[in-house]
């Protein structure tokens, strides 16, 4: 027998953290985030889970997400809302799709008009300063909305967004109040949008103020936490990425030899490896090497040297170790496993990079 | 006007250069053109294609699902496919049936592959450990494994086409002490009764710089796509030319007064009125959030640094009164042409290598070919009109 080497997702997992932060939020609703290929997990299937626990909207980043969701089989009774677009997109493939897209500028209002797509929300810039339209470009914005509606388009302004910087709860209350600003601006012209959403994972757990209608969630849906003082367990959320390789060989490297590339790690004493067959190349950074360690069985055991393109090597000293057996990168810590945030913070960063960075030369089963 | 979102160009006409540059270097020694990891992230299908166009008779693709991938697209079996890191679940009879070169690694991967034999011999390349313990068989164990392929192979089973090793690349000294180890195993497998007709121990870097490690055949991967591993050496000194290049174009403009914040954490202030523009391009596309602060990209022949936190999927630059309007291409790295840094100073920057940049490039960037080798296979692989 060979253990798995892949990413293994646990769609019950997914389904419990949606009811978590589901109840949460409650009465807003959840805006389940699967852009990034579901930050690493699988866009398709996670946003299957989401879907099957109750969620009416999924977010993507671009209109090519939402359709491949489209391609496999979120029907349209599912809402599907996009936000990145190409400068010259037309948004003729949203409204073929089905697909929601946030407007930034006029130019994008008036093309997804033209292209009579059944609904845009209007992303605002409240202080991120990244999409969505700053508030000197409100007034021809909300202009263009109100002649839009007045003018008996089929395009309906449903919602209003922005986005946090999360830079301290002081700076997003001034950008809930921003938003304020934007909604009153939209109301003076006539214009009151069905659904507002402004907070993510981070304010939507621990700003309540920010939830408005709708929350949209990405990181704690998949089980992880947005806050590096807070883990999965203590926001009642479960890791729902697993991710597993097959021993490929072991080898005996006697004391004082070293190991993989620019032999930065050297045997102390004559002690064992196993090598996985995992790298750079499926977007493990170079750096975890010497930095991290995987579970066999029941025991921790660290990666040493360099993260080559398609392998890694792990000491496992006199532990009974053959070829085949499953190592852990990391899982639920509840269970044992290691936690990704260990692995994130081995090399300076978050959780979503580690997760989001997976490639797709990685196998992926949803359980 | 296209514009699209990401894009990575990929440079067919640039890759086949680098490739005949090599061979020349290297003749009369054969060269492999390695394409492991997706031709490391450039598209392992266009570029096999294009190699094998431009004569490669030799390709290292690292698993046997990828040499199938190849096989499927119609490379013949007059172009040798090298696989050397196997499942322990794998089950080799395709590998065999289709005549892909087994790198083998220990005892029992062998008698694996001899199970699977049914009607042609399975050809092999016996690997040895001489220090990068990644694979290929440990000292202690290489008789053994010898011994089996030699009645392997007299009982018709197996043909033993090779014998190769990895080298570390830590230092000259060590490198040095792995080419004698290797040596002796090979002295060892032909008193024991094996001929090996074939050795291949280096790899781009000491293909390069030290022309007694060549033996037969250099394993050549980086160099290929532009990307030369030797310290302080760029592409260019070389007469390599990079073969990826990844734009976005600008998605967003917008005017900011003073002190607005930029991104997550607000980690960057503008310090006067000025504009930002947005490059839909982020950490899950391959632009590390350890990019803020160390890579600049160039907009329109000017160089810009990341301002404030990379995201998920997009960053800011900070291009003060310029004119930069929506549509424009940011070029993120590439040749140099368009004044922007090269894969080798992202890698420099980053404190990382170039082969990690291009191989963590992402799903969402779609490649994009270019070149002359477009026309013939490659185009006709490209169209979908490959049988």
């Amino acid at each position: 027998m060979s253990a798995f080497t892949g990413i293994t997702v646990d769609r019950e997992a997914l389904i419990a953290n949606y009811a978590t932060v589901a109840d949460q939020v409650a009465p807003s609703g959840v805006i389940p985030v699967v852009k990034a290929n579901g930050y690493g997990h699988g866009a398709a299937d996670a946003a299957q889970a989401f879907v099957d626990a109750g969620a009416e909207w999924l977010g993507v980043a671009d209109i090519d997400e939402g359709i491949a969701l489209r391609q496999a089989g979120i029907d349209e009774g599912v809402r599907i809302l996009a936000w990145l677009h190409a400068p010259d997109e037309d948004f003729r493939r949203a409204a073929q799709h089905g697909i929601t897209p946030a407007v930034s500028s006029v130019e994008q209002l008036s093309s997804a008009a033209d292209a009579e797509v059944a609904a845009v929300h209007i992303c605002v810039d409240t202080g991120l300063s990244r999409n969505g339209a700053v508030e000197s470009e409100w007034p021809e914005l909300f202009d263009r909305a109100a002649s839009l509606a007045r003018g008996g388009a089929r395009t309906r302004i449903e919602g209003v967004m922005s986005h946090l910087s999360n830079a301290s709860r002081t700076d997003d209350l001034d950008q809930d109040a921003s938003l304020q600003r934007a909604l009153d601006g939209l109301r003076a012209r006539g214009i009151v949008p069905d659904m507002v959403h402004l907070a993510a994972s981070a304010a939507s757990l621990a700003l309540p103020e920010t939830r408005r209608d709708l929350a949209r969630v990405g990181i704690a849906l998949y089980g992880l936490s947005p806050f590096p003082d807070r883990t999965s367990a203590d926001l009642g959320l479960r890791p729902a990425m697993r991710l597993t390789a097959s021993v490929l060989r072991t080898v005996v490297v006697p004391a004082g030899d070293g190991v993989s590339y620019g032999y930065t790690w050297r045997a102390e004493s004559d002690t064992r490896l196993a090598v996985i067959g995992l790298g750079y190349a499926d977007g493990f950074d170079r750096g975890f090497g010497n930095h991290v360690s995987v579970r066999i069985g029941d025991r921790l055991f660290p990666v040493v040297g360099r993260v080559a393109m398609n392998a890694m090597h792990i000491a496992i000293g006199d532990a009974d170790v053959a070829v085949g057996d499953e190592v852990v990168l990391w899982g639920d810590p509840a269970n044992g496993d290691p936690a990704v945030e260990d692995w994130a913070s081995a090399v300076g960063t978050i959780n979503y990079e580690v997760v989001a960075r997976l490639g797709r030369s990685i196998e992926r089963r949803t359980t | 006007m296209s514009a699209p979102l990401r894009q990575a160009e990929i440079d067919l006409d640039a890759y086949r250069a680098n490739l005949e540059r090599v061979r020349g270097w290297m003749r009369p020694v054969e060269v492999m053109a390695i394409m492991k990891a997706d031709a490391y992230g450039h598209g392992l299908e266009p570029i096999a294609l294009a190699a094998v166009d431009a004569g490669i008779r030799w390709i290292g693709v690292l698993t046997v699902p990828a040499a199938l991938r190849l096989r499927a697209i119609g490379v013949g079996e007059d172009v040798h496919l090298f696989t050397w890191q196997h499942d322990p679940a794998l089950d080799f009879r395709d590998a065999i049936d289709s005549a892909v070169d087994l790198g083998v690694s220990n005892l029992a991967e062998l008698q694996r592959i001899v199970e699977a034999v049914d009607q042609r011999p399975a050809r092999v390349h016996l690997g040895v450990d001489t220090g990068l313990h990644r694979d290929g068989s440990s000292i202690d164990d290489w008789p053994a494994l010898v011994e089996a392929a030699r009645d392997a192979q007299r009982a018709g089973r197996i043909e033993v086409v090779a014998a190769y090793t990895h080298l570390a690349e830590s230092s000259d000294d060590d490198d040095a002490a792995s080419v004698s180890l290797f040596e002796a195993a090979i002295e060892r497998a032909e008193d024991l009764g094996v001929d090996v007709p074939m050795e291949h121990v280096a790899a781009s870097l000491a293909g390069l710089e030290r022309k007694e490690f060549r033996k037969d055949m250099v394993r050549m991967g980086a160099n290929l796509y532009g990307i030369p591993g030797a310290d302080g050496v760029s592409a260019a000194d070389l007469g390599l030319e990079p073969v990826m290049t990844v734009t976005a174009s600008v998605a967003k403009t917008k005017r900011v007064p003073v002190g607005t914040g930029v991104s997550y954490d607000y980690t960057y202030r503008t310090d006067d009125e000025t504009t930002l523009a947005l490059v839909p391009f982020g950490y899950a596309d391959g632009v590390p959030r350890a990019a803020q602060g160390r890579v600049e990209v160039a907009i329109n022949g000017k160089r810009y640094p990341v301002a404030g936190r990379v995201a998920m999927d997009q960053f800011l630059v900070d291009v003060g009164d310029d004119d930069v309007q929506v549509g424009d291409t940011v070029v993120l790295f590439g040749t140099g042409e368009r004044d922007e840094m090269t894969v080798l100073e992202w890698g420099a920057a980053l404190d990382t290598i170039g082969e990690e940049i291009v191989c963590r490039i992402g799903a969402r960037v779609p490649r994009v070919y270019s070149g002359h080798s477009v026309e013939g296979r490659v185009g006709e692989y490209l169209r979908g009109e490959h049988a």
